[in-house]
């Protein structure tokens, strides 16, 4: 109080100008302190590690001596001269592209759909959703067993369909296997776009639309001329996005193709898995993801320059109303031809017809491509285990039956007598799933407040934009450059094989997102409310937390579902960081299903896969606003 | 340019009704407002004519097009948007061509037509602008521009200067009348802004809950409003309603006086043909031109009256204060219906209000 006491004797008094610097210093210290865990967690757990591998690269190790032999650049060199990079490069760009093409188009229709008003539109939103909720491993499960040859769910679909002729072991050819591979990608990732594409449309003004259909544009026209241009700078963003999870994609492949049929699906991503992690060539391996990581980044830059915000003229000046109309006019009105009614090919009532037709009918494929899969999946977990291995393969299930999740849930009930040991993992993998998830969630959650916080009062200081794009950037670093050094120094402080290392890994990675996304939600929040605050006697702590936080909480709990879907969902840090049941998540159990696959087993596979993707889809339906939410502010779960 | 003429309209969304059984006719090159609060139902009117909602009932003619069904791209009407909806991709120049550019017409004289509008509107410095980089008045402009550049059948114009500050408002009001009468447009003009409807139109339609109240001319609105709500929602202060037994005479409770504060004035002694109250001053409001009066009557009520001169009025003194009988307006309490005047308005009106300043 007695801060304020001088000030009130008069505007003239002296000590005001000293209390105003005081108290800017106090903000920028304060913001200073809450951006400080977000940038300290990442630079220790992204910066070093990526230092660390990018010295890797530039050695060689002997995997039978253990010898470390510093080689300079000869690695990168060598990797230059090689053809498997060569072709590898290639097919990565290959499946880049598609996947970029592929998603742009899907979730451009997906958007446009679920930007209509129409019956059903919330579930259908949820529906769609759910490819993109789904762990990229149980994706990768349930395409695997859609795709198989001989009891697969396509084939016995197509048997059912008196189409026989066509069935055939889908991934069995190299081409046609990158292009299925890519596909699965695109069904994953298409969702994402959408939601971005969605926010995007619904932030347009619903006037635009109106004064070009009073201006005379036709649909298409209003599409290319209107949308479209609105769409760009989110088309940049989600650009940038999808090629880095193009260029990233390792779980769908783990679980579909592991490079092959030879070694036709083997992308960059996967070569540098092989090499460092099954021929143990640390060296060469963190090199080829050096590569991967440099053609991400530079990627983004280049989608930067080509479709960023164009540089905006001066803002009006002041003082152009000397431009008002004068009494002098040198110009007439140039004779415009009588304005003409359009006339279409189509009568005017059978157009409407035809185009709400045509929309149902997109709305539908809209449905099943997303959907069915997923039935599929959850049919085939209720299918008995012979139901499955059935030759010809057939589609529709002999009976349903629970036995698959009893034996998966309660591994010690009678019913399950016959279960794997695979099987015997699945309740306790949940569990650490769970764990693992909601520490993340809450640990990302309490930093990435306090650091979006900071981010959005201090949007102007250099400091903070440069703090804010490096966040970005390590988004950009693809997590296969990062898990070997985690993998190395979790060893050396004793953490593997336990939930710590998950956490902290994946607190690593999603804090930089957390902090984004809340950034985007403060920056909603209109700075009134601090100033409202502090003058009712706040400190900035208690701003925080008692106004500012119960504002944000729509944007809290998106954070907070995406920190727990991301670390639910992760493969392959829970894969190379974990060995043995005690901290394993349930998408490694996944993959062990898969790595060790027996007949009996399908079945309780099937269970497991759903329990997994249980979760993410009940958070597509629950909180599918929220998912929006999340996507307007920019965030992306890879 | 063409006529408009809105018969038997009525809309609903799904069972809410939202325009109740219009009937509007504005002809050829006429200015014509629509007024009323927020969610009176003006708005979607005017996106009926555009064609921009479906009317539930009824027919819209555009001269002697019955529009029907007839989508917005076909209908040749210009909206002025309150937003503007300015493209805001594109520069000044492609926003005002674009219009033109569904058309086909020549490239040469779709460059003469943007530039005979930018010159109309003072826009030919900035015609390489975008959107983002002009104030609120010049987006204004060039939403104008845009919507005169291909000479609509009408334009239509929804609270287009609601965004502008106050002094920007009257400038570009004077505007847009000098733009309707030098072109001869036909205008519908929607607003909740009586003054700028009263200003600009031609003729107002006072609308309230989806039903029209009342449309006539502006000055005819305001002597003789045709009810309660368009009495009280036009001028400003409100007007003041009296119980009818105060006029003496034949009126009981069943009417309501209704008397603008502008006619109400304080006077010495009451002269022969006005209507005279007595009261308590309880509050002073200068307000530059006039100075507004609060007068407690004997029952308790407020009404507001108006002076020239504050000077000598002091809050507690007795007052009388007078207005002409034909200035005051009989409304039914009931159904809130004008059914009158308590005296026939007479030439001598001026001298009446003279007479009753001389008295003061």
């Amino acid at each position: 109080m007695s801060t304020t006491a001088p000030a009130m004797t008069g505007p003239a008094a002296a000590p005001a100008p000293a209390l105003r610097g005081r108290r800017t210093e106090r903000v920028a210290g304060f913001a200073y302190l809450a951006v400080a865990p977000t940038l300290l967690v990442v630079l220790l757990v992204v910066g070093v590690p990526l230092g660390y591998s990018f010295f890797l690269s530039l050695n060689r190790t002997n995997p039978i001596t253990k010898r470390w032999i510093f080689v300079g650049l000869q690695n990168y060199t060598a990797l230059l001269h090689s053809t498997d990079l060569l072709q590898a490069l290639g097919r990565t760009a290959y499946f880049a592209a598609f996947s970029v093409i592929g998603t742009t188009l899907l979730g451009g229709v997906f958007a446009l759909v679920l930007n209509e008003r129409f019956a059903g539109r919330g579930v259908l939103r949820s529906i769609v959703l759910v490819p993109w909720a789904m762990a990229p491993i149980s994706v990768g499960v349930l395409w695997s067993f859609l795709f198989a040859g001989e009891f697969g769910a396509i084939n016995g679909l197509l048997n059912d369909l008196g189409l026989s002729a066509l069935a055939t072991p889908w991934l069995g050819n190299g081409f046609r296997a990158l292009n299925l591979l890519a596909l699965v990608h695109v069904w994953n990732q298409a969702p994402l776009t959408a939601l971005m594409l969605l926010a995007g449309l619904q932030s347009m003004p619903a006037s635009l639309h109106k004064a070009a259909m009073l201006d005379g544009a036709g649909p298409v026209r209003r599409f290319l001329s209107i949308t479209l241009p609105w769409l760009k700078p989110n088309l940049m963003f989600i650009s940038i996005i999808a090629t880095i999870n193009a260029l990233m994609a390792f779980d769908v492949l783990w679980a579909l193709t592991r490079g092959g049929p030879g070694n036709a699906t083997t992308v960059l991503a996967w070569l540098g898995y092989l090499m460092s992690f099954q021929f143990f060539k640390f060296g060469e391996g963190a090199a080829v993801l050096y590569v991967l990581t440099a053609i991400s980044f530079v990627l983004a830059i280049f989608y930067f320059v080509v479709l960023g915000p164009r540089r905006g003229g001066a803002p009006a000046p002041a003082g152009t109303l000397a431009g008002l109309p004068g009494a002098r006019r040198v110009r007439s009105m140039a004779v415009l031809p009588p304005f003409r009614p359009r006339r279409g090919w189509l009568p005017p009532a059978t157009a409407r017809a035809a185009a709400r037709i045509g929309f149902w009918g997109v709305t539908a494929l809209v449905l099943i491509w997303s959907a069915w899969p997923v039935v599929a999946l959850l049919l085939m977990s209720l299918m008995p285990g012979a139901d499955l291995i059935r030759t010809p393969a057939t589609f529709l299930p002999s009976t349903l039956t629970l036995h698959n999740f009893i034996a998966v849930l309660m591994p010690d009930t009678v019913a399950a007598v016959n279960t794997s040991v695979q099987a015997q993992r699945v309740p306790f993998s949940l569990l650490n799933s769970f764990i693992v998830g909601a520490v993340v969630a809450v640990v990302s959650v309490a930093l990435g407040t306090l650091a979006g916080y900071a981010f959005s009062r201090n949007a102007k200081a250099r400091t903070f934009q440069a703090a804010l794009w490096g966040l970005l950037l390590t988004r950009m670093t693809p997590a296969l450059t990062l898990v070997l050094p985690y993998f190395i120094g979790f060893r050396v402080l004793g953490l593997i094989d336990t939930r710590l290392a998950l956490i902290i890994s994946y607190c690593s990675f999603l804090l930089p997102l957390s902090a984004w996304m809340m950034r985007s939600y403060f920056e909603g929040v209109p700075l009134s409310l601090d100033r409202a605050a502090l003058i009712d006697g706040c400190s900035r702590a208690k701003m925080l937390w008692k106004i500012l936080l119960p504002v944000a909480r729509p944007g809290v709990v998106a954070t907070a579902i995406f920190c727990f879907l991301a670390s639910w969902n992760e493969f392959l840090f829970a894969l190379i960081l974990t060995s043995t049941p005690k901290a394993q998540t349930i998408p490694v159990i996944l993959a062990g299903f898969l790595s060790q696959a027996q007949f009996y087993t399908y079945g309780p596979l099937f269970a497991a896969t759903v329990l997994s993707i249980a979760p993410p889809v009940a958070v597509a339906f629950l909180f599918q606003r929220y998912l929006v939410q999340g996507a307007l502010s920019g965030a992306v779960k890879g | 340019m063409a006529s408009i003429s809105i018969r038997n309209v009525s809309k609903s969304y799904g069972r809410t009704p939202v325009l109740h059984r219009l009937e509007i006719d504005i002809a050829d090159g006429e200015f014509v407002s629509f007024l009323g609060p927020s969610g009176c139902g003006k708005s979607t009117l005017l996106f009926c004519i555009a064609g921009l909602e479906e009317i539930t009932v009824g027919e819209i003619r555009l001269g002697d097009r019955a529009m029907g069904r007839t989508p917005p791209r076909d209908r040749n009407i210009a909206l002025v948007f309150q937003d503007y909806a300015l493209y805001p991709h594109m520069r000044v120049r492609d926003n005002i061509a674009f219009p033109l550019l569904q058309q086909s017409i020549a490239a040469e004289t779709v460059r003469g037509q943007v530039a005979w509008a930018a010159e109309l509107l003072g826009l030919e410095t900035l015609l390489d602008r975008l959107p983002a980089e002009l104030s609120g008045g010049q987006r204004q402009r060039v939403a104008v521009g845009r919507a005169i550049v291909r000479n609509p059948a009408a334009l239509l114009m929804d609270e287009p200067l609601s965004n502008l500050d106050a002094s920007l408002r009257v400038r570009m009001r004077t505007e847009i009348k000098r733009l309707q009468k030098e072109l001869g447009l036909t205008v519908v003009f929607v607003t909740h802004d009586q003054e700028e409807a009263m200003v600009l139109s031609d003729r107002i339609a006072v609308l309230d809950g989806g039903v029209l109240q009342q449309f006539a001319e502006p000055m005819t609105v305001y002597r003789e409003p045709a009810n309660q709500f368009v009495a009280s929602f036009i001028g400003s202060p409100q007007m003041n309603f009296l119980p009818g037994p105060m006029a003496g005479g034949a009126l009981d409770d069943r009417s309501l006086l209704g008397v603008r504060p502008h006619d109400l004035v304080p006077v010495h002694r009451a002269p022969d043909g006005v209507l005279a109250v007595e009261g308590t001053l309880a509050l002073v409001e200068p307000a530059g031109p006039v100075t507004y009066l609060d007068v407690a009557l004997a029952d308790g009520s407020l009404v507001k009256a108006t002076c020239a001169d504050p000077r000598g009025h002091q809050p507690g003194e007795r007052l009388t204060l007078a207005v002409p009988r034909h200035r005051v307006s009989i409304f039914d309490a009931a159904s809130g219906v004008r059914t009158g005047a308590l005296a026939v308005a007479t030439g001598e009106d001026s001298n009446d209000m003279k007479a009753m300043a001389h008295g003061l």
